[in-house]
């Protein structure tokens, strides 16, 4: 199965000079745990910012996310597969670089995210199909 | 063939079973055809939609005819009806909301996750065609039902990002909105038609053993 299958296509984003506090309450909202980061002044102006790098880089020290901007902790650049990759080898790249979401690219567009759990729903439907 | 088997296999069964599966074949059909329609934004096709679903209405007419004629056993029967008439809801669905989209014009911000949603209702309506057969084998429908909540739950998570985004457009008139709002409901609705659907055939599936 190919990602394009699976993917979202509605990627919520959030801008770098932004608080962390701001991506939080974007998360909450959206029931979302990770949100693509906008640098618009850079060249290579994609990154993310997930749950696990609010949790660990800012709440569990303390510190006030109000106090730091989402470009402090988002990473860059952002993991990237062809629409047309197989789902096997996205896992594989998920293992390899212990990630649980990679985007999927359109040359240098961005047209979609694959998360863990859609790997999983697309192994399930594969086993349905027989 | 266990269905087929173990519950009179008789030539008016094999009739029944061959139009059910016509049935949701045509149902595939039109789904491929609203999200072909939908991409190529071509109303003749759009209009095709509600051909089929008349050709639908009368497979069902001949399904239900068939059964009461006397295929089956009496106690399967009702379960049996009532599945043709759930796929035969879908249909209705269908070629309720394909006017929706004669009738208006879906605007730019929605229109690819518009586009995401009649894809995955043809991909949920193969899962269900997939889902019958299995029945027909007598396989386990675990699987086959998970898929189809698998791809429901997709639709669903589109359908509130949609419901998120059509706040932020503005509409100019009363029509305008309720033809758009009625087009969202109906695409988003055949996901969970086509789950009942599934569901159903798990019960007689499991009421065949």
């Amino acid at each position: 199965m190919k990602v394009q299958e699976l993917m979202t296509t509605k990627i919520e984003s959030v801008d770098s000079d932004k608080t962390v506090y701001d991506a939080i309450e974007k998360m909450v909202d959206r029931r979302i745990r990770a949100l693509m980061v906008r640098f618009p002044e850079e060249k290579l102006n994609h990154g993310i910012i997930t749950a696990r790098d609010i949790v660990f880089k800012v709440l569990a020290k303390s510190l006030n996310p109000k106090d730091i901007l989402v470009s402090e902790i988002a990473s860059k650049p952002v993991a990237c597969v062809d629409k047309n990759a197989d789902m096997n080898e996205v896992a594989s790249l998920m293992e390899k670089n212990k990630i649980a979401r990679v985007f999927v690219c359109e040359g240098e567009k961005i047209i979609g995210v694959i998360a863990l759990i859609d790997i999983m729903a697309g192994a399930l439907i594969m086993r349905a199909r027989g | 063939m266990i269905f087929e088997k173990i519950l009179s296999p008789g030539k008016k069964e094999r009739k029944v079973t061959d139009n059910m599966r016509r049935h949701i074949q045509l149902l595939c059909a039109a789904c491929d055809l609203f999200r072909t329609a939908m991409e190529k934004d071509d109303r003749n096709l759009m209009r095709d939609v509600i051909d089929l679903e008349r050709e639908g209405d009368s497979i069902r007419r001949e399904i239900i005819s068939l059964i009461y004629e006397g295929a089956f056993l009496p106690y399967l029967r009702p379960d049996l009806c009532r599945y043709v008439e759930i796929v035969d809801n879908v249909f209705d669905v269908l070629g309720d909301t394909a006017p929706y989209y004669l009738d208006g014009k879906i605007p730019e911000q929605i229109k690819s996750e518009c586009i995401r949603i009649a894809y995955f209702n043809s991909k949920i309506c193969e899962m269900l065609l997939i889902t019958f057969e299995a029945m027909l084998k007598g396989d386990d429908l675990r699987e086959k039902t998970l898929a189809i909540r698998i791809y429901e739950k997709k639709i669903d998570d589109i359908k509130f990002s949609l419901i998120r985004d059509i706040h932020k457009i503005p509409i100019s008139n009363f029509w305008d909105g309720k033809i758009l709002s009625e087009f969202i409901s109906g695409i988003s609705a055949i996901s969970d038609i086509i789950e009942e659907a599934s569901d159903h055939l798990q019960i007689i599936n499991v009421s065949m053993k």
